[in-house]
């Protein structure tokens, strides 16, 4: 992440697609795993952005142009996922949600990953410590049920229980958040 | 019934896995969004796979030559179509149509050289347009993710590898198939996709051996994905026969015999011999191909 990075700027163009690649794949695969939370699926999605992407792509498009593209194909992508496999949108990318300011990109910019990190911390702090703690370590720090339990110094039959709690209320924040 | 499959499916992301199918119901849907949130907020776990990345560049490659899109030209008139309407893949692609294996073309994915060179900062615009473009932020950190996950993420590698085609007709492979650890995927400095049976002819549950001269192996057909592996067997180089009653690859030297995916399966060795080598492979126009070297 210390290395050097290509600087574009909006009204430049990619040379080639692989350029449009490699400067997108990151960001794509983030914003999907952010909107699904397991890899099989992002890597899924993000090739499928890519393969519909690719054809209609004119090379000579802006950088500005090809991120706002791939980040509306990424939308429908994802809305196809949840439709075909769940019957409905369980999750959904915001219109056009890092789409680079028209005079400079700058990799510096909050990527997908800072916002999922941003999204998760709220909710969070949303929530009575022992619901936090035992999220913070089964979803954030991988923790199994059992080293949650010895962790917080209960059963792994509560640690179980807390956990479920703990989600369900999280669940009603997201709700409270929408209505 | 409803507590039941939104734990299954928070289940299955903490462990790491594609979860299950279902109709989801209003009432459910905030939990399994509040799961997703909590799961993508995890250190690296916006991060893909340099494997991922790859293979997916691979692919690529590969779409971009069937389709005999325009690579760097900007005759092609289109206009991005910025309306959100996608082009659908599940029609759209032929996966290798019209792109007949040509002598030894550059293999899929090196339209431009090997691209991991080191990062040269920016490029100028203008008379010079460098060929390859260094992948970036891709350094010691990757590679030391690329050790942490070996295993479970090189075989999910190799079925993304043979899934390509499932993928453009809208069956993603299941990353699950494969995750036993996984020996290396054999990947030339130059290579090919190269015919080694027709699809008709591996039915599932078949197994067919090839010889490609630079290279021999065995393609099988598991849980609807094809594999490929070396028919060498890792001990001493003896070469492997296929076993089809048994389903495995036996070696005539040791008693060694190895499961159609390259698995140690039994050995009478003091140590046990590595698993079989991979072959990328794929199915393109009712044919299964791997990725060898050119005939010499």
């Amino acid at each position: 992440l210390t290395q050097t990075r290509l600087r574009l700027v909006g009204d430049d163009a990619y040379p080639d697609w692989e350029a449009v690649y490699q400067d997108n794949v990151d960001r794509v695969y983030a914003m999907m795993f952010a909107k699904v939370g397991n890899r099989a699926d992002a890597e899924d999605l993000t090739a499928e952005v890519f393969l519909a992407a690719l054809g209609p792509l004119r090379v000579s498009a802006s950088v500005g142009e090809v991120r706002a593209y791939l980040s509306a194909t990424a939308r429908t992508v994802l809305a196809g996922h949840w439709r075909r496999h769940y019957g409905r949108e369980v999750t959904t990318l915001a219109e056009m949600p890092d789409l680079p300011a028209p005079a400079a990109v700058d990799e510096d910019a909050p990527n997908p990953s800072a916002s999922a990190i941003a999204e998760a911390s709220d909710l969070l702090a949303g929530l009575p410590e022992k619901y936090g703690q035992v999220l913070r370590l089964r979803f954030l720090q991988g923790y199994s049920v059992r080293d949650t339990a010895t962790a917080l110094s209960i059963t792994v039959a509560n640690a179980k229980v807390l956990q479920h709690r703990a989600l369900r209320r999280a669940a009603q924040l997201i709700e409270e958040a929408t209505q | 019934v409803t507590a039941r499959r939104v734990n299954r499916f928070v289940s299955d992301l903490l462990r790491g896995r594609r979860p299950k199918r279902f109709r989801v119901e209003e009432h459910e849907a905030a939990e399994l969004r509040a799961a997703i949130t909590l799961r993508a907020a995890r250190q690296g776990a916006g991060t893909p796979r340099e494997e991922f990345v790859t293979d997916l560049r691979r692919r690529l490659a590969d779409h971009v030559a069937s389709q005999q899109l325009p690579g760097a030209q900007s005759e092609d008139a289109r206009a991005p179509d910025t309306d959100g309407q996608v082009p659908d893949t599940h029609h759209a692609g032929t996966p290798g149509s019209g792109a007949p294996d040509s002598g030894t073309a550059a293999p899929p994915g090196t339209l431009t050289p090997d691209t991991r060179t080191p990062d040269t900062g920016t490029y100028g615009a203008g008379e010079h347009i460098p060929a390859p473009i260094p992948f970036r932020g891709r350094g010691e950190l990757s590679r030391r993710r690329m050790v942490a996950t070996t295993g479970i993420a090189a075989g999910a590698a190799a079925v993304v590898g043979a899934g390509a085609d499932h993928l453009l007709n809208g069956r993603p492979a299941g990353a699950e198939l494969a995750q036993a650890d996984d020996p290396q995927t054999l990947e030339p400095n130059v290579g090919q996709w190269r015919t080694v049976a027709a699809s008709a002819d591996l039915p599932e549950g078949g197994a067919a051996g090839f010889d490609l001269g630079t290279v021999a192996g065995f393609v099988a057909r598991q849980g609807g994905a094809v594999e490929a592996v070396s028919a060498m067997c890792t001990h001493l180089g003896c070469r492997l026969a296929l076993n089809a009653p048994a389903r495995r690859l036996d070696c005539p030297c040791h008693n060694t015999s190895f499961a159609l995916d390259g698995e140690l399966l039994r050995h009478q060795l003091p140590s046990p011999p590595p698993p079989l080598p991979k072959f990328h492979v794929r199915e393109s126009n009712g044919t299964v191909q791997v990725f060898a070297p050119p005939e010499v």
